[in-house]
């Protein structure tokens, strides 16, 4: 009797939410997911020979993808974010190297094709830990790494981190702790986090 | 303006329908209570662990970063999709006057359900979590979420497809819009998630999914039950039925655009945390509207707070929700959020979202359907007042302390010439406050769980009236006597 307005008002639920979908999810999506590597012009500077960005051979460090791994399954992305941002969202850029190598004038604020080695983004949930898109430049041999992880109490007796202590073993040989292949691959990962690639002026002015 | 009384017809009409709807629907409610007090004892460990760091560092199930994510799981796919699922079963059952067919095959979707958040549960437990806020399941766990979601909705359209009078009900828009919007959210979000080709809007879908299933599900499942329950308790209708028509679609067409601004300064193009900034603004106008609305139809009855358990979380839900979206919308103006985001204000304002909006108003919508489906009262008012109190504390303390933890701690962020670990040094005592409020959540729903437990076994009361607050059982009379109602 009344199915009329049933397909009325199923159609306007529709539409009001199908007009945010589209334009903030679906449109985005598929453009971001064309996103191509853009070659740096001639006498640009390149980080050792390196022709596009994003490089994809760059972003990758040894058994980084199963780190990567390691450390979502661990949820360490629910207290280190893997964003900085523009000075007129937050001070992240004012932090000694948050931004990458400043010395080089390479910090800079992270973009979308930064991310393009991983299949989702981790960008954060809280930051109860220091932001971590440049961690690679700051931690940069795997024995700081990995006392890091087994034991951040050493380094700074404030930290808040706990200490992944099940990441590793107890030496045989007596006193120390072994790294298991899990947290080989984490801090494999985490060197090879290196958001501030130097952009291509093409990539700088096109968008 | 007063309802006419029901006829004797009209009644057994209505037991009718509460039989059909008796055993799937307290199926869905006694698991969401069992998942909810898991997950709040879970919130009690994660925030204590989060607090001591060092506490069991030599096991691998103990860590914050597993701990918070199997809590915050639990809390919305364990309790608050089933309590909303079981509440919509009933309240469209209700509305449209039918009854709900094939019971059983609703309580084996429900086990689907349940082993679902099980075993996703036990996935993050276990270290195949992949850090995506309430999507961090292993990816193949999805569609048997969605296809025992779409499979429930299966029994609300239809019902609302038959029913019998012309007119829309508020209730019956918002019920609807939550069954269809759900799906088509959590399918989207994983799609992108799982499709893995553009790293950046993964997250950008995590953010977005996280901030619509708060207003495109929690709110209008909520909303629905309060525009039932107020109305029919201070027994005359909603106060301006247009004033809900038009806040109904302002949410409709404003909820959508929300989320982004979580990740203000993020690497997306600029507009889209603008967009979504602005609409959890403009959003605030549908919210204030719709609670003013609900609160006019309470004038002249307010007393009525002091007795009705139901009408007592209704109403506090319903505060609470306007408390989200006003610091909801507080934190995506730069002013305010480029110090509260990612501090810990973000955990109280999901969790003032999860529980103090939503859950309260769940309870509130408990506490009116079980006497009626088991055909016995609750067995304690004491009970419900103790669970009403510290569950009010609770959210409250969680509130106060994130807020203010979480100005502090973003404070201490900004100040870039200080070391990092002065943010975490100066806001740990906050997460003590975080602490007591999940132990104070805890204990009340311990007597929640006891209570309905009682009423799943058929051990409730079985004397003649509702148990009221603070009334003597069965002294209906005079509590409505005592609220200036004859």
């Amino acid at each position: 009797m009344n199915s009329n307005n049933f397909w009325k008002l199923l159609g306007a639920l529709g539409a009001a939410f199908a007009l945010p979908w589209l334009t903030l999810i679906v449109i985005p999506f598929i453009s971001f997911s064309n996103f191509e590597p853009v070659a740096y012009a001639e006498g640009e500077e390149v980080d050792g020979g390196v022709l596009s960005y994003p490089d994809r051979a760059l972003q990758r460090h040894g058994a980084s993808d199963y780190g990567r791994k390691i450390y979502a399954a661990e949820g360490c992305s629910y207290c280190h974010t893997q964003v900085v941002r523009p000075t007129y969202a937050g001070p992240d850029m004012w932090r000694p190297g948050w931004g990458g190598r400043e010395e080089e004038k390479l910090a800079r604020e992270t973009q979308p094709y930064d991310y393009s080695t991983e299949a989702f983004a981790l960008l954060g949930y809280q930051r109860i830990g220091q932001d971590l898109s440049n961690l690679g430049h700051r931690i940069t041999t795997r024995a700081l790494m990995h006392q890091h992880l087994s034991d951040p109490k050493s380094l700074d007796p404030d930290s808040g981190m706990p200490a992944y202590r099940h990441l590793y073993t107890e030496s045989p040989y007596g006193k120390g702790l072994l790294p298991t292949p899990k947290a080989e691959a984490l801090v494999d990962y985490l060197l090879s986090l290196k958001k501030d690639q130097p952009l291509p002026a093409e990539y700088v002015t096109g968008r | 303006m007063t309802v006419p009384q029901p006829t004797p017809e009209e009644l057994n009409e209505r037991a009718a329908i509460d039989r059909s709807a008796r055993y799937p629907v307290m199926f869905f409610f006694t698991s969401a209570a069992a998942w909810l007090f898991f997950a709040t004892v879970l919130g009690f460990v994660s925030s204590l662990k989060l607090r001591l760091p060092g506490l069991w560092d030599e096991c691998p199930y103990m860590g914050y970063g597993r701990l918070f994510p199997v809590h915050f799981n639990a809390l919305v796919y364990g309790w608050a999709m089933q309590a909303g699922i079981g509440v919509m079963l009933w309240l469209m059952a209700r509305l449209t006057r039918s009854r709900i067919q094939h019971p059983a095959a609703l309580i084996v979707l429900g086990h689907v359900w349940n082993a679902a958040v099980s075993i996703a549960l036990i996935s993050i437990w276990f270290g195949a979590g992949r850090s995506i806020p309430l999507l961090d399941f292993p990816a193949w766990i999805w569609p048997v979420f969605a296809v025992s979601y779409a499979l429930m909705v299966v029994w609300v359209i239809p019902m609302f497809h038959a029913r019998r009078n012309a007119l829309f009900y508020v209730s019956e828009m918002y019920l609807i819009g939550a069954a269809i919007w759900f799906p088509w959210i959590f399918i989207t979000a994983n799609l992108i998630i799982n499709r893995g080709s553009a790293p950046v809007m993964g997250a950008g879908a995590n953010v977005w999914y996280i901030s619509n299933l708060i207003y495109f599900w929690m709110a209008p499942v909520a909303l629905a039950v309060a525009y039932y329950i107020i109305p029919k308790i201070a027994g005359k209708a909603i106060y301006s039925y247009p004033l809900a028509q038009v806040s109904f679609w302002l949410l409709a067409i404003l909820a959508g655009w929300t989320g982004f601004s979580r990740f203000m300064g993020g690497p997306f193009p600029a507009w889209m945390p603008s967009v979504s900034g602005a609409a959890s603004i403009f959003i605030l106008l549908a919210i204030v509207a719709t609670v003013a609305n609900l609160l006019m139809t309470l004038k002249g009855c307010s007393k009525l707070w002091e007795f009705s358990p139901s009408l007592r979380f209704t109403v506090f839900g319903m505060l609470m929700l306007a408390t989200y979206a006003v610091l909801s919308a507080m934190s995506s103006t730069f002013l305010f959020g480029r110090n509260l985001q990612f501090s810990h204000f973000l955990v109280g304002l999901d969790t003032l979202a999860f529980y103090g909006f939503f859950s309260m108003t769940m309870f509130g919508a408990f506490y009116f359907i079980v006497p009626r489906i088991t055909g016995s009262e609750w067995p304690s008012g004491e009970k419900i007042r103790t669970h009403f109190w510290f569950s009010t504390y609770g959210i409250l303390t969680m509130v106060v302390t994130m807020l203010v933890g979480g100005i502090a701690q973003g404070g201490n962020l900004a100040q870039w010439d200080q070391s990092f670990s002065t943010s975490f040094v100066n806001s740990s005592a906050y997460v003590v406050g975080r602490c007591i409020a999940w132990a104070l959540i805890s204990f009340s729903n311990l007597s929640f769980l006891y209570q309905l437990a009682l009423m799943f076994i058929g051990k409730g009361r079985k004397t003649e009236g509702p148990t009221l607050i603070h009334a003597e059982p069965g002294q209906v009379g005079s509590a409505r006597a005592a609220a200036g109602l004859h």
